[in-house]
């Protein structure tokens, strides 16, 4: 057993630290000013919100068919049946609001960097819930680490905003990650299926892959954002150290040589590259971030590449 | 392989075992680590798990680490036991290599232009002898001229000898040859192959040559059997006693003395005494002696010009062309010059036109001081005292003016008294006084008394004189009193008793610490037979001279190499002083019971600056000169005779090849100082 010993996990003033900075009026512009790009890039998209899967009594023409016994003559396209002298029957996309759970890494490794990871991780998740709300869907915020926090309730509205505000600066960091069991509990509580962005540098020593898979048997979309401290994936490192993993407090003396942090940082890429792979595998959208990148950069990435928006 | 170990060896082994154990304690000892949070340990566990199947190698390695230090510590304590290749040499000497650095060693007679210095030929053979020595010969460096100065230890590294050798310079004093030869005898008592080689010009008194012996006490006592015919000089020091009916006696016995000659010049004439001094009655004036000799076998011709002041405001008082036979000293005595501002002389030797040039130049100038005078304003306060007024008028230096008691205390209460350099009061004691003004009181009274009075004597008669320069000449046991009043002295303020009766003063002085000079005689000019006596205006000069600052009328000029007891006048509470010499080096140097210890190096006008707690409270000029016929007889000595032996030149040494080995050890313990350095930085001894 390498980090054989065990001491007591370093205290905290970085617990104790208010993220009250972090919703700023800066920051209010920047949200509005990435809600109107958002408008902008998926225009003709935004005005009906999301549209599920299903076709139905939407507005929004989706496809035809040949009409059947008992269908609904008021969807028969006539002029088609001009064209072709062939019945066939108009379907609609089916409309209805979205369900997005933000699902907030707050276990004490978030802590870590500089600026925090979880502040990061916070200003991203208030970005993306105002993008939410803003297109009339249903925002629930869920904080994690061993355990699932309470949560924010589902809620719409850009008015709800500050809620949000409210409820991220009340969150209390602290604690291991464990995903599994507080992905498990999430789709238990939530009846409603829906969009389950996880934010989390994913530092799970038990793994991300259940956690990740009981999203999506749960018919849960996992959108995943990785966070990382561009010192924890390259750290300066020199000399001799004792090392003290946060979490569990395991401290293990090592020299750290060039040649070590070499091999550390490969094993930080290969580890950031294992979540990638898996996420690419299973058609989950994916995005690795380091704190340095302005949040709003990152959140412009991802409405170019998709998988937030509609 | 040989061990000079001048250090014991089981000092050494003793600093070998605590040197090990402590480089074993330090590996042992765990280091500080600092900590540093990582956010998953999982990642370093992984390469960290790769690295534990290689730590006995690791191990291995920290053991590495360990014997490099012990192997370094070994070296170098190896290296402290002196090891040299090759065995012992039986005949190994000790060196002491006497330099003369005297004021002759500056005479520029040498090296193949002829232009080099005495010393620069010294120092030139002084490194042929050290390139001379064995293997095992351990040399000493010491150099001579007003003082003794050893300038390393025994050695057997040559390059520290010569940079000891590099750094000699002549100073203008003369050889100080005796101490020189006890400090050698006595570094070399108990050394085995004792030697001493000096090496200079032979300009030493003779009487230090016949003090020498080489012969040791016990056997120059038993051939001593009549009382001593010596009389016996003071002893110089350690090595005195070797002759036991010459206390002076150098004792070298048992020890090899050798003289390397250096010079060649002859001629040359010097001034050999320089000094002013004012005349006793007319303190505006002085006279000049200079005396001049000829130290050369021919004859020469010399300008001696006599001037006053420094730099460009230099006045020439007096030009003479001197013609001097070989040998001869002329005196040139300067009267009735008159004093002006400039306070500097300096006498010149110079070389006339067309001969030529003096290769000794350091005594062919010399400085004296006179002390800058003028005419003092005296105010006598008096009811008509014609033996008073007459005595002040024996004085050229000052000019009076008269006003009875009463003129004075209206003059005074108007503020209308003129400044005085010194006022006079014949038995009045007034009560106001103008400020800084030095004072003389005959009979004072009453609570205005300068000096508080303890009681009056009838008939007193002086038994005690104080030497002070108010008293100086002055004998007063004869003189009648009729009654006279006992000053209460108290140190503290100032106050000395200058003539006692018995214990009891009646004649003192007092200086202030704002300056204010006074002199109080405690009886009444009417009641006493002094005013008829010489010393009356004698006393009186001695006070206003002293009121003036001249302690002197003749300011001595002092000599190089000798030290001197400067007293420093007035400053009771002075406890240090500051010379700053012609070249503006300065150097501190102790005052103790009101004298300064003052030695001068170098020829010219000395300051001297009188401190109290590091603030200059006085500053002095001072005069020094060679003035040593010994050393301005620059002469070489083909060969030096030495307590009645011809001392042989330097003889030739027999070079070993033994090689010393500490700076190889010292080389390869700094290696693998470095290698541990190195691979420990670079996580390899780790």
């Amino acid at each position: 057993m390498i980090f054989a010993k065990k001491q007591s996990p370093p205290s905290g003033a970085r617990e104790t630290g208010e993220p009250k900075q972090l919703f700023d009026e800066a920051f209010l512009k920047k949200l509005e000013y990435l809600h109107i790009v958002a408008r902008k890039a998926f225009s003709g998209r935004l005005r009906a919100e999301r549209k599920t899967r299903k076709v139905g009594s939407g507005i929004e023409l989706a496809d035809h068919r040949r009409y059947i016994a008992g269908d609904d003559f008021r969807y028969i396209d006539w002029n088609v049946y001009g064209r072709i002298d062939k019945l066939m029957l108009r379907l609609f996309e089916e409309e209805e609001d979205l369900h997005i759970y933000l699902l907030l890494d707050a276990s004490r490794s978030m802590l870590i960097g500089e600026p925090r990871k979880l502040d990061y991780a916070m200003q991203v998740g208030a970005a993306l819930a105002y993008i939410g709300l803003a297109n009339l869907d249903r925002v629930a915020i869920c904080p994690f680490s061993d355990r699932l926090h309470p949560a924010l309730a589902p809620a719409r509205g850009k008015n709800r905003i500050f809620k949000v505000f409210d409820f991220l600066r009340a969150v209390e960091p602290g604690g291991h990650t464990r995903m599994a069991p507080c992905t498990t509990k999430l789709v238990h509580q939530q009846k409603r299926r829906g969009l389950a962005v996880v934010l989390s540098d994913f530092y799970d020593p038990a793994g991300f892959e259940e956690a990740l898979n009981t999203l999506r048997y749960n018919k849960f979309e996992p959108f995943v954002v990785q966070i990382f401290d561009e010192k924890e994936a390259s750290p300066a490192l020199h000399g001799d150290l004792v090392l003290v993993d946060c979490e569990t407090g395991n401290a293990k003396e090592v020299t750290v040589s060039r040649a070590l942090l070499e091999k550390y940082r490969a094993e930080h890429e290969r580890y950031c590259d294992t979540l990638a792979s898996f996420c690419t595998a299973r058609a989950i959208p994916y995005f690795r971030t380091h704190t340095a990148v302005p949040f709003d950069e990152l959140l412009l990435r991802i409405f170019r590449e998709g998988g937030f928006l509609r | 392989m040989t061990l000079l170990a001048p250090i014991p060896l089981a000092t050494v082994a003793l600093v070998a075992a605590v040197c090990g154990g402590l480089v074993v304690v330090a590996y042992i000892l765990k280091m500080r680590r600092r900590r540093f949070e990582v956010p998953f340990s999982m990642l370093w566990q992984k390469i960290l798990r790769e690295r534990e199947t290689t730590s006995l190698w690791r191990h291995l390695r920290r053991l590495l680490s360990l014997l490099l230090m012990l192997v370094m510590v070994g070296l170098l304590l190896f290296a402290a036991t002196a090891p040299r290749l090759g065995d012992p040499d039986q005949a190994a000497s000790s060196l002491v290599l006497i330099i003369d650095a005297s004021a002759s060693m500056m005479t520029r007679d040498s090296g193949d232009d002829g232009e080099s210095s005495r010393l620069s030929a010294a120092k030139k053979k002084a490194h042929e002898i050290l390139g001379g020595l064995g293997g095992d010969d351990a040399a000493m460096i010491i150099k001579m001229d007003g003082q003794t100065t050893p300038l390393s230890r025994f050695e057997a590294d040559a390059a520290g000898l010569h940079q000891a050798i590099d750094g000699i310079e002549a100073t203008a004093t003369p050889a100080d040859l005796r101490r020189a030869l006890i400090t050698a005898g006595d570094a070399l008592r108990g050394r085995a192959h004792p030697r001493i080689i000096l090496i200079g010009d032979g300009a030493y008194p003779e009487r230090v040559l016949e003090d020498v012996t080489f012969e040791p006490a016990s056997s120059a006592a038993a051939r001593t059997s009549a009382p001593e015919k010596t009389a016996p000089v003071p002893a110089a020091g350690a090595g005195a006693g070797a002759g036991a009916g010459n206390l002076a006696a150098i004792d070298l016995s048992g020890i090899d003395v050798r003289f390397f000659p250096v010079g060649g010049a002859t001629a040359n004439a010097g001034i050999v005494a320089f000094s002013a001094r004012r005349y006793i009655a007319n303190k505006m004036a002085f006279e000049v002696l200079v005396e001049v000799e000829n130290f050369g076998k021919k004859p020469v011709k010399r300008k001696l010009v006599l001037s006053s002041g420094e730099g460009e405001a230099s006045t020439t008082v007096d030009v003479k062309l001197l013609e001097l036979a070989a040998g001869q000293r002329v005196r040139q005595i300067y009267k009735d010059l008159p004093s002006g501002t400039d306070t500097r002389l300096r006498a010149t030797l110079e070389v006339p036109d067309g001969d030529p040039a003096d290769s000794f130049p350091l005594d062919d100038t010399a400085f004296a001081l006179v002390p800058a005078r003028r005419r003092q304003h005296v105010l006598l306060v008096t009811d008509d005292n014609l033996y008073l007024e007459a005595a002040m008028l024996v004085y050229d230096n000052i000019q009076v003016d008269k006003l009875t008691g009463d003129d004075y205390d209206a003059a005074v209460g108007k503020g209308e008294l003129p400044t005085y350099d010194a006022i006079v009061f014949d038995g009045i004691t007034p009560a106001k006084l103008p400020p800084h003004t030095n004072l003389i009181y005959f009979d004072p009274q009453g609570e205005n008394s300068p000096l508080s009075i303890r009681k009056t004597l009838t008939a007193p008669r002086i038994t005690h004189i104080a030497s002070h320069p108010v008293m100086r000449w002055l004998t007063l046991s004869d003189v009648n009193f009729d009654k006279a009043s006992v000053f209460r002295i108290d140190p503290d303020a100032g106050e000395v008793a200058l003539a006692r009766s018995l214990e009891a003063p009646i004649i003192a002085a007092k200086q202030t610490a704002g300056g204010r000079k006074i002199v109080a005689f405690g009886f009444s000019l009417g009641g006493t037979d002094l005013m008829l006596r010489v010393a009356f205006p004698l006393v009186l000069v001695n006070s206003l001279d002293w009121f003036a600052g001249q302690g002197s009328d003749m300011m001595a000029t002092y000599e190089t190499g000798q030290t001197a007891r400067i007293p420093v006048d007035g400053e009771v509470h002075a406890d240090g002083a500051i010379i700053t010499e012609p070249g503006g080096e300065t150097f501190q140097v102790p005052v103790t019971v009101g004298r300064a210890g003052f030695y001068a190096r170098t020829v010219g006008i000395h300051e001297l600056s009188v401190t109290e707690h590091g603030t200059p409270v006085a500053t002095l000029e001072l005069a020094a000169n060679l003035a040593n016929p010994e050393e301005s007889a620059i002469a070489p000595r083909a060969e030096l005779v030495m307590g009645g032996r011809t001392l042989a030149a330097p003889g030739g040494t027999i070079v070993s090849h033994r090689q010393s080995l500490w700076r190889y050890l010292v080389c390869v313990a700094v290696l693998f100082l470095c290698i541990e350095w190195v691979t420990y930085n670079r996580r390899i001894t780790l």
